[in-house]
């Protein structure tokens, strides 16, 4: 087995929750892993090294339904290097995807997951497993965050063992409840800025 | 309000009226989106980045109808329409509610609108029927009532967007 790439594709990629689940994959892939994040936008150079690796795993979060715009530009990168007939840096490489959304369900993620396989049919991309995590914003930091580490356990027992399923990983808890739980998250995640409740609850747009 | 946004470069005169309103991405400048919850935590209703996008996304807010024309990238909006979609999430706030008992951000002061979308550069029918799902899961984000997909070749992307910004006409 060769080595594993990870593609951080968010757009705040060293404070991201990419970056946070991506360091869990890697402390139970070990070693032989390699992480490059979509901002620093050196595409051409990545792709030219992907014949050394084995696996890659795309690392992001849904946005509006979908990739983020950022993560779009390397895969048409990507696309470009598919496009090369006599190129063989993709043919031994699997695609994986972990993708991660705020809300509680975890088949939000699903119409962005069914663009990326699209995307890795039409491109010959042999693609492999998906770990599709909700509640991914606050997940780990909450009590709940040892589920989460054991699903990307499993995930990258999977990968190495060359299977192709869907594995997902939510927290545990009612609607009601999850509302209640996000709603305290935001209130305390505004007090880090001195941002009140009632600020954060405008209806205004751009003070309109 | 009538609001026309489009990475299709609109170059034919348009219906002048003061209640349409024509925004062609390409004239823009619009970085992409740094995901830091500005919007929601620090200046809650405003984006941190203050580039061409803080104009348009109080007129996606405002509109009643509302017109999006985009090229496709394996079922999802192209980059620019992509970039100008994420950088409008000062239009709701990061509390969460549940819609069609799923759970969704709630809504600042946006209108419930009609959306067409008129897409183009799809490769074939799977692309297409990703695309729907995709406006689909955005209709419950953006508050459309009720929307309308139309997959036009590239080359007649003009007169569809000369079709559908006449049918406000009847508004």
């Amino acid at each position: 087995m060769g080595k594993l790439l990870i593609i951080n594709g968010s757009p705040r990629a060293p404070k991201s929750n990419s970056k946070k689940y991506g360091d869990i994959l890697r402390k139970y892939w070990g070693e032989g892993i390699d992480v490059y994040s979509v901002i620093s936008q050196k595409h051409e150079e990545v792709c030219k090294e992907l014949g050394k690796y084995g696996d890659i795993v795309f690392v992001f979060p849904l946005y509006v339904d979908s990739l983020p715009a950022v993560l779009t530009n390397f895969m048409k990168q990507l696309e470009k290097i598919a496009a090369r007939k006599e190129n063989d840096l993709l043919k031994n490489l699997k695609v994986h995807i972990l993708i991660n959304c705020g809300f509680l369900e975890p088949e939000q993620n699903d119409t962005a997951i069914e663009i990326f396989q699209y995307f890795c049919a039409k491109n010959h991309l042999n693609y492999g497993m998906t770990l599709k995590i909700a509640s991914g914003e606050a997940i780990l930091t909450t009590p709940f965050a040892f589920l989460v580490k054991r699903k990307i356990k499993r995930f990258v027992k999977d990968i190495r063992a060359g299977k192709s399923r869907t594995l997902d990983i939510s927290m545990p808890l009612t609607k009601k409840v999850f509302l209640g739980a996000s709603t305290k998250y935001w209130l305390r995640y505004g007090e880090k800025f001195h941002t009140t409740e009632k600020q954060m609850r405008t209806m205004k747009i751009e003070d309109e | 309000m009538n609001l026309l946004l489009s990475d299709f470069p609109l170059t034919e005169e348009l219906p002048k009226c003061d209640q349409n309103c024509y925004v062609d991405l390409n004239q823009m400048k619009i970085a992409g989106c740094k995901g830091c919850f500005g919007c929601w935590v620090k200046t809650p209703g405003k984006c941190v980045l203050r580039d061409d996008a803080v104009k348009i996304y109080p007129l996606i807010a405002k509109s009643e109808r509302l017109i999006y024309v985009s090229r496709l990238f394996y079922g999802s909006y192209d980059e620019p329409m992509k970039y100008m979609l994420e950088r409008a999430i000062p239009i709701q706030q990061a509390f969460i509610r549940l819609y069609h008992n799923e759970t969704h951000h709630v809504q600042r002061q946006v209108v419930k609108k009609q959306a067409v979308i008129i897409a183009y550069g799809e490769k074939d029918e799977q692309e297409r029927e990703i695309f729907r799902k995709l406006v689909g899961r955005n209709a419950k984000n953006m508050q459309f009532t009720d929307w309308k997909i139309h997959f036009s070749p590239e080359k007649e992307v003009e007169k569809a967007i000369r079709r559908e910004v006449g049918l406000w006409e009847s508004f």
